[in-house]
Formats: C-alpha cells, sequence, structure tokens
C-alpha cells in the first residue's frame, strides 16, 4: 500500500541497515530521509519534516532517549525505535520518554511496515470512536458493553478499563508503568503484579487460549500490547 | 593484696609465737617468722618479701624481747639475732623471688610453645591466613608488650599494607616508618631500634623472608622504650617471622596453581568455543551465501523453488540470531554480567511468549499445555525465564521426530513452581544425562544436528541465578522430560479496586 507517499527519517548509524530500510520503504511508497548521527536527525527532522521517525538506540553520538527528548521539546511526530533483545531497560526508557513505538533487531520488513502503518493511523486521528472492534471483541465506549462472538461479557470495572486503554491504542506497545498510571495513578506505576494478575483474568475471559493469547500480547520486559489483527503483527511471513 | 596478706601472716605468726611461748626459747620462736617471709617470697616477689624481713624484726622485738611491749632492747644480743635474722631472711626471699622468676619464665616460654606449635600446624591446613595473621601478632604482644603490624607486601606492586595488629586496627605511626619498612621489605635486613640501622627508630622491623624473597615485614613497638630487645625475643620473633614466611608461600602456591588450573581450562573451553562457532556460524552463512547467489544469478526461476531459497534465507538467519543471543547470554553468565532483573510475573504469560517465539518451529509438531487456574506468581526476570523456555522447546523439536508430540505442564508442589517440558523421541542415554547441563556438551547420537551445547548450559545458569533447579527426569520410556523448579514467594498485597465495592472475581 503506498501510503500517500508519507515520509520516514531513518536515523542510524549503519550504513547497511540505513541502505536497507531506504531501499524497502521506497519500494513501498514511502519518502525517506537518512541520518547517520543524532545531531544529524535532529536536523533532520526540523528540515524534512517526516511523518514517522525510525530511531537506533544505539547511536555512537548521544544517547537516544536525550534526542527523543529533544524531539518531544517541539513535536509529536510518532518515534519507532530499534533496540537488541538484551536491553530492555533502554527500551522502556526510551518508551517513558516518548517514544512511540519500538522494534527488536533483527526485525522482519513486515513487522516494521505494521509498527509505521500503526503509527502514522494514531497520529492521524484523535480516538474517539464510539464502538472498538478488533477479532471477535467488540467495545461499546458510551454504553460501556463489552461482547465476544455477539454475546455479552461481563468484566469488572478495572478489567473494563484496562482492555479499554489497550484497545484505544491498539497495535501499539504499551509499557507496564504507562498503564499502572493510567488505571491506578502515579503511585502505583511499579506494582507489576497488579498487571500480572489482571491481564490473567482478562485473558482467561476474552482468550480463547490463555497460554497462547492472541490479542493481549506480553512485551517481555516491557509491556503489552492489544493486536487487533494478529496477522498485522506477526507479519513476518 | 600481697602486702596486706603478709601482714596477715606475720600476725597470725605472732599469735601462734605467743601460744608457744610457755614451752619453747625465745630464739625458735623468731625461727617461726621466716616463714611468712618464705611464703611471701614464693607468692608474691621480692618486694612483700622484704616487708615480711622487716615487719618480722619488729613484731619479735616487740611482743616478745623483754622488755615486752617495747622496741627497748635490754640485752644487746639480742641485736645480733636481729641481724643474723635479717640477712637469712633476705637471702631466702632473694632466691625464693629468683625460683619464682624462673618458673614465670618456664611457663611463659612453654605458652610461647605452645603457640608456635598451634600456629605452625594451623598455617600448613587453613586456607584463610587473615584470621591467623590477627592470632600470630596477638602472640607476639604477649612476649613483647607493645604495639605489632603485620604488613604484607602486594605482589602486584610491591606497596606494604597492613594485614593484622595488636591492638587490633592500628597502624604505622608515620611515612617515616613506612619509609623504613619499605626499605626493609626491598633489603631484607632487619631495622630500626637495637639494630644496626636507624637505631634511633622507637620501633624494630623484621623481614619475613622465605627463598631470598622478603614478603612481608614485622613492626614491633616496644611499651617501655628504653628498654633493649632481649636476644631471647629476638629468636622468638625470628621464629614467629618463619612460621608467618612459610604460611606467606603456601598460600602463594596454592594460588599459582589455580591460576594454571583456570588458565588451562579457559583454554580448553576457547578452542571448544572457537571449534563451535566457526562451524555453527559457517553453516547457515553457507546457505544462505548458497541461496542468494542461486537467485541473484536467476539460476531458480520456478516460483515454487525461489520461495523455498528464500524461506530458507529466513531461517537460517533466525537460526544465526538465536545462536548470537546463546553466546551472548553465555558470556554475560561467566562473567557475571547477567543479575537477574526481578518483577513479578505469571508463568502462563511466559509461557506464552515463549510459544510465540518458537510459532515458526513448532508447524511440524503438536502442541499440549496444561497449566492449573489460578498460579501463584513468582518473582522472575521474565526475558531470562522465557529465554530458557524457549531453549527447552528448541531442544524438545529439535530432538522429536517428525510429529512428535511436545507438552508443556506447569504445577505447584508446596513451596515451588515446576514447570515440565516434555517430547515424545528417543531417551537421552543414562551416559550422557550427567554431561547434558555442562558447556559445549553434546550428544554424540546428535553430532550432526546444529547447535553446539550451550542452551542447556544457559538454562541452568539462569535458573540457578533465579534460586531453582532444573533436570531431567529419568524415565524409561521413550520420552525426555525436562523440570524447573522455582520457589515461590510470599504473594503480594491483592491490587487495590479502582471503584469502591469491586469485586475481583467474575
Amino acid at each position: 500500500m503506498p501510503s500517500d507517499g508519507a515520509r520516514v527519517l531513518v536515523i542510524d548509524d549503519e550504513k547497511q541497515i540505513r541502505r536497507m530500510l531506504n531501499i524497502s520503504l521506497t519500494a513501498t511508497g514511502y519518502n525517506v530521509a537518512e541520518a547517520s548521527t543524532g545531531h544529524d536527525g535532529l536536523n533532520q527532522a526540523a528540515i524534512f519534516h517526516p511523518d514517522v521517525i525510525i530511531l537506533d538506540l544505539g547511536l555512537p553520538d548521544c544517547d537516544g532517549k536525550d534526542i527523543i527528548s529533544k524531539l518531544r521539546e517541539w513535536t509529536q511526530i510518532p518515534i519507532i525505535i530499534l533496540s537488541v533483545r538484551e536491553k530492555e531497560n533502554e527500551k522502556i526508557g526510551a518508551l517513558d520518554a516518548g517514544a512511540d513505538d519500538y522494534i527488536t533487531k533483527p526485525f522482519s520488513m513486515g513487522e516494521l511496515l505494521a509498527r509505521i502503518r500503526v503509527a502514522l493511523r494514531h497520529s492521524a486521528k484523535a480516538e474517539d470512536e464510539p464502538v472498538l472492534a478488533f477479532g471477535e471483541i467488540t467495545m461499546d465506549i458510551a454504553r460501556r458493553i463489552v461482547t465476544i462472538r455477539g454475546k455479552e461479557l461481563r468484566l469488572t470495572p478495572t478489567e473494563y478499563e484496562i482492555l479499554k486503554y489497550l484497545a484505544l491504542q491498539a497495535d501499539r506497545v504499551i509499557t507496564h508503568r504507562q498503564l499502572l498510571r493510567a488505571i491506578w495513578g502515579p503511585n502505583y506505576q511499579d506494582h507489576t503484579h497488579y498487571l500480572r494478575i489482571y491481564i490473567a483474568q482478562l485473558r482467561h475471559k476474552i482468550e480463547a487460549d490463555p497460554s497462547q493469547p492472541r490479542y493481549i500480547l506480553t512485551e517481555p520486559g516491557v509491556g503489552y500490547r492489544l493486536v487487533k489483527d494478529s496477522s498485522d503483527v506477526q507479519g513476518n511471513s | 593484696m600481697a602486702y596486706f596478706w603478709t601482714f596477715l601472716i606475720t600476725v597470725l605468726v605472732t599469735i601462734i609465737g605467743k601460744l608457744l611461748t610457755p614451752y619453747f626459747e625465745l630464739l625458735n620462736i623468731a625461727l617461726l617468722y621466716l616463714l611468712p617471709v618464705m611464703i611471701s617470697a614464693v607468692y608474691w616477689g621480692r618486694g612483700p618479701s622484704f616487708f615480711a624481713s622487716l615487719l618480722g624484726v619488729l613484731t619479735f622485738d616487740f611482743f616478745f624481747v623483754p622488755p615486752l611491749y617495747s622496741f627497748a632492747v635490754y640485752d644487746i644480743r639480742y641485736l645480733f639475732t636481729f641481724a643474723v635474722y635479717l640477712l637469712v631472711a633476705i637471702v631466702i626471699s632473694t632466691m625464693a623471688a629468683r625460683l619464682r622468676d624462673e618458673l614465670d619464665k618456664a611457663v611463659k616460654s612453654e605458652r610461647l610453645t605452645l603457640a608456635l606449635y598451634e600456629l605452625s600446624r594451623q598455617i600448613a591446613v587453613v586456607t584463610d591466613l587473615h584470621p591467623l595473621f590477627e592470632r600470630f601478632v596477638n602472640a607476639i604482644a604477649d612476649i613483647i608488650d607493645g604495639k605489632i603490624i603485620l604488613l604484607l607486601s602486594d605482589p602486584g606492586n610491591d606497596k606494604l599494607s597492613e594485614a593484622a595488629s595488636s591492638p587490633p586496627g592500628i597502624v604505622l605511626a608515620s611515612e617515616n616508618e613506612r619509609g623504613i619498612a619499605q626499605w626493609v621489605l626491598e633489603y631484607g635486613q632487619r631495622a630500626g631500634k637495637g639494630t644496626g640501622i636507624i637505631r634511633e627508630s622507637p620501633t624494630l622491623f623484621m623481614p619475613v623472608k622465605a627463598e631470598d624473597r622478603t614478603l612481608a615485614v614485622l613492626a614491633v613497638t616496644p611499651e617501655i622504650e628504653g628498654e633493649p630487645v632481649s636476644p631471647a625475643q629476638y629468636q622468638m620473633l625470628e621464629a614467629f617471622a618463619n612460621l608467618i614466611a612459610v604460611g606467606l608461600i603456601r598460600q602463594r602456591l596454592s594460588q599459582e596453581a589455580d591460576k594454571a588450573r583456570w588458565l588451562s581450562e579457559s583454554e580448553k573451553l576457547h578452542t571448544a568455543l572457537l571449534n563451535s562457532v566457526s562451524h555453527e556460524i559457517r553453516t547457515p552463512l553457507a546457505s544462505i551465501t548458497g541461496a542468494v547467489t542461486g537467485l541473484i544469478d536467476d539460476a531458480v526461476i520456478d516460483h515454487k523453488s525461489r520461495e523455498i531459497l528464500l524461506r530458507t534465507i529466513k531461517e537460517e538467519a533466525q537460526r544465526m540470531n538465536r545462536f548470537t543471543s546463546n553466546l551472548l547470554d553465555m558470556t554475560r553468565l561467566e562473567s557475571g554480567m547477567l543479575k537477574p532483573n526481578e518483577d513479578w510475573c505469571d508463568m502462563q504469560d511466559i509461557i506464552g511468549v515463549s510459544i510465540r517465539e518458537v510459532h515458526d518451529l513448532l508447524q511440524n509438531h503438536p502442541l499440549q499445555v496444561h497449566i492449573p487456574a489460578d498460579l501463584p506468581l513468582i518473582k522472575a526476570d521474565f526475558a531470562l525465564i522465557e529465554h530458557v523456555l524457549i531453549n527447552l522447546l528448541e531442544n524438545a523439536i529439535k530432538y522429536s521426530p517428525p510429529q512428535g508430540e511436545i507438552t508443556i505442564s506447569v504445577q505447584q508442589q508446596g513451596k515451588e513452581l515446576l514447570v515440565n517440558v516434555i517430547n515424545a523421541g528417543p531417551a537421552i542415554p543414562m551416559a550422557d544425562r550427567k554431561y547434558i547441563f555442562d558447556k559445549f556438551y553434546r550428544l554424540h547420537a546428535s553430532e550432526s544436528r546444529a547447535g553446539i551445547g550451550l542452551g542447556l548450559s544457559i538454562c541452568k545458569g539462569i535458573i540457578e541465578a533465579h534460586k531453582g533447579k532444573i533436570w531431567l527426569e529419568s524415565s524409561e520410556r521413550n520420552i525426555n522430560s525436562f523440570i524447573i523448579s522455582l520457589p515461590i514467594p510470599d504473594q503480594p498485597a491483592p491490587p487495590i479496586s479502582i471503584v469502591k465495592g469491586e469485586e475481583n472475581a467474575v
């Protein structure tokens, strides 16, 4: 889908990765600019006016988190970060600093394209849909009714709030901290076990097999992601 | 106190003397007064026994020599008696006191010999020498009153540092003293008090030498400044210094042996690692290169074959990625950098993520998952436990026949959570079971398969870092069952509800 030539800025110090992303994204119909340092990246962000920024956290000249904070001083452009498996804290730090999503290297192009689409979608519209739908589930926000395959689902108020928060930001990663702050408030932002308990409860109610969830996916060490269409996120085949 | 007792005995003797007066001559009674002199000489030394002699003469004169109850003497001959008595008393007390001194010395030297013996016995067996050094300096302080400091030289830079002291916790008095100590370390000769070098120093520095090397320096500062160190004390110090040297040498040798052993071990590991790494990277690289060149050269044109080649590339790349992760984890485990970042986790959640991770590999194997509802939470590093499960699942897939069933089951057993990963397939031979958790150990039967035998040893490292256990359940049937057990901590307080009166259950 050539997304009407949306502009993507790639900030990565690895030439190979930049080239690979440039070719693939251009072929998909995006308009791509490259930057090899954080400093250059910040300049480009101001000149190129990207619609989405792909930022590698392992830049040699500066800390990825600083770049995100500097960008967030003046713009809400969605930022997708590239990170490696071992560095959960780095990812969480970047997400809490204002990044929108992350993807772990090595990643498939399908996954990255899905992330970009979600980021663009979220920045394009305000979230005021009265009815959210994902898979076999619909959430009527106005009437506080959740149905699965047309049957009404009984959720506790906390379960409902968690599901709503995740569904409103579907396909995006939500860190533990973000979710805890949103539901229980800042005093509870480190009570990870609250989420473990409630997410398990929710899965038992909405997932066919809670051991192999289809809707609420866990991002190890980072948080959760509610997927609308599972082929979109696992799009690596 | 001693003087008081001496006085008391003299009073007693006087009373006895008074009682005996009707029956004995006065001179015999005078002999009685030698008794307190002797007793006090033996028990309390020279001072009290002189006191006893003097007191004896005066009391005898006062109570027995006429005129009674006066110090005056009628018969001039008694003065002669007094003189003889005093002389005898002084000789006795001197002799007795010397005897006592000898005895004291004998006791002290016996204690010292005992201490030396005891320390020499221990220094041959104890591995941590530091507590022993404390006892050394205390034993030395027993012979020489004063400050004793043992300074050890750091093998790296030959700088001395305080290892033990009596009283504990003191250091060398000045930089000057440190300079002398450093000199002693360098030249291996005594210096300071009572020696030919810098004799005006209040401290004596003794080298602790073994095989021409000086390993430590003993600094001795006697309490009484003027008193020289006696030859006997020198000898004792020498004996102690030798013992310390023996201990230090022994420690150094055993450290060197450890190091040598460690080096050869790590060399072996290096070779094994290099061999497997090059094999494990080259194999997928070869497949990828082959597939890619085929595609670039347009040698393969039919759609189906192209698809197969592309899939091969993807799978092999994923394999290399898993391998790199394992290698990285191993390195971090080895270097102690891998510290579990523990937080509350739901085992079902971890299992779910692990299954999603190996989804592609699971295509040809039916999977059964048995997880009871209401599992307690555990405290663990989510990503690390996930990694363990992925490794176990990968093994299960790799070593089971096509369509072989794989089962994951979880159960709570007291204060432990057990996770069981079972695969159908030839049971691992008994002979191999002992070694499967060792690094680079691979089953003989599996040499043709990919892998370098890191997976299980990483699992073991991670699980042990969580104070858990991992083992292979023996089973005579055709299955392999790997079990992880993790401790279940006290559960956290239940979540507060965001709405009043909310029930947690359905």
